[in-house]
């Protein structure tokens, strides 16, 4: 991936129905404060032209034949920038009935018309401030390291419950004195004890 | 005249590019990031799950394993804070952190699993053994065993001693 995007990423701005504040954050990377462009990232008119997708929005019903069109006439090998938590993964409409959430669902489509699943680059935000699509971005052309790890933890087997001995007798006593059937009572002086 | 002015205001106020990716970035003080649950902290009570507009937090149990999952999609996440301020455990902060892209969605994930305490009548798992530690920490003694029981099986106990006392 890194070595395909050295040289300057032309960039297709598609909104797929988004609120406007990513794509507001996607204008204001250009503006001379951030500057994308003296990355050699430039915003481009038609997809033929573009190399990458900067895509904001959760994808609309209404929009999604306009995607996929705009998706199909950007020359191979593309990228596809998903801006926003819209783009990532639904965000805030994620189970709304008029939007698909997100492109992975986008690309589920895609593969039932036999078309290539692009490169990918997620930027969340809601929306991402303009340093953090032009990170997204870098790190699409590999100028940048990814920061950002999948956190797992799960606590040990060993884990019990600590208890007084006084709080098992009560429980006990109340288990005894309920007329529930003589095997659960067994059960419950296993286990408690 | 006036475009002479304009110039000399440019040039006085000098560069306002950032040196973004080659120099850090400082992030206001009231910026929300990247909320990041803290592992020691969290019991697994599902405030901040219910809270969260967007279900960027998902709370799944594996009941064969006894284990509840407390999962955070960051890539879903509104930054709205809301998680932070409803946790009763002071678990989970939204950080200054803004460099959330990633190549692949996997690593947008934050998974705390707890061990459950499992039900001593009907051996089911119902709660994380920590709510539980805490729960007990906090109500009177004579009230305490009543966290021990699970749901079902408390009503099931109710019922029948009251079966029995109407006898
Ligand atoms: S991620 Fe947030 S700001 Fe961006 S389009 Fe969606 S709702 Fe709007
Ligand atoms: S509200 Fe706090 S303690 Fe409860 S599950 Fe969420 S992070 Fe953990
Ligand atoms: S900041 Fe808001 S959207 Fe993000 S995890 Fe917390 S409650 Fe959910």
């Amino acid at each position: 991936m890194t070595s395909l995007y050295r040289k300057s990423l032309w960039v297709f701005h598609l909104n797929t129905g988004s609120c406007n504040g990513c794509d507001i954050e996607v204008l204001n990377a250009f503006t001379p404060a951030q500057d994308a462009e003296r990355f050699g990232v430039k915003l481009v008119g038609s997809p033929r032209h573009a190399d990458a997708i900067a895509l904001t929005g959760p994808i609309t019903r209404e929009a999604l034949p306009r995607v996929i069109r705009a998706l199909q006439a950007v020359p191979e090998p593309k990228i596809v920038v998903a801006i926003g938590s819209c783009a990532c993964g639904g965000g805030i409409w994620h189970d709304s009935y008029s939007v698909l959430g997100g492109v992975e669902k986008l690309y589920k489509i895609l593969k039932k018309k036999g078309i290539k699943k692009p490169i990918t680059v997620f930027v969340p935000g809601c929306p991402p401030k303009p340093e953090a699509i032009l990170y997204g971005i870098l790190l699409a052309r590999g100028m940048v390291k990814q920061k950002q790890k999948s956190r797992i933890y799960i606590e040990s087997e060993s884990t019990e419950l600590m208890i007084s001995k006084d709080l098992i007798e009560t429980v006990k006593e109340q288990v005894m004195s309920s007329k529930i059937s003589r095997k659960q009572v067994e059960q419950i002086a296993s286990i408690v004890r | 005249m006036n475009r002479l002015r304009i110039l000399l205001q440019n040039i006085k106020r000098g560069v306002v590019t950032e040196k973004y990716p080659l120099e850090p970035i400082r992030v206001p003080e009231s910026f929300r990031g990247k909320p990041v649950i803290d592992v020691d902290k969290c019991v697994g009570c599902g405030a901040c799950v219910n809270a969260c507009p967007p279900n960027a937090l998902t709370l799944e149990e594996d009941l064969k394993e006894g284990i509840r999952y407390i999962k955070l999609f960051v890539g879903r996440c509104i930054y709205c804070g809301r998680c932070e301020e409803v946790c009763p455990f002071d678990a989970i902060h939204l950080t200054k952190e803004f460099e959330l892209a990633t190549t692949s969605k996997d690593d947008l994930y934050q998974i705390v699993g707890l061990r459950m305490y499992k039900c001593p009548i009907c051996g089911k798992p119902y709660t994380t053994i920590r709510l539980v530690k805490r729960v007990i920490d906090k109500l009177p003694p004579e009230e305490r065993s009543l966290v021990l029981i699970c749901p079902d099986c408390r009503e099931k106990i109710t019922a029948a001693n009251r079966s029995f006392a109407r006898r």
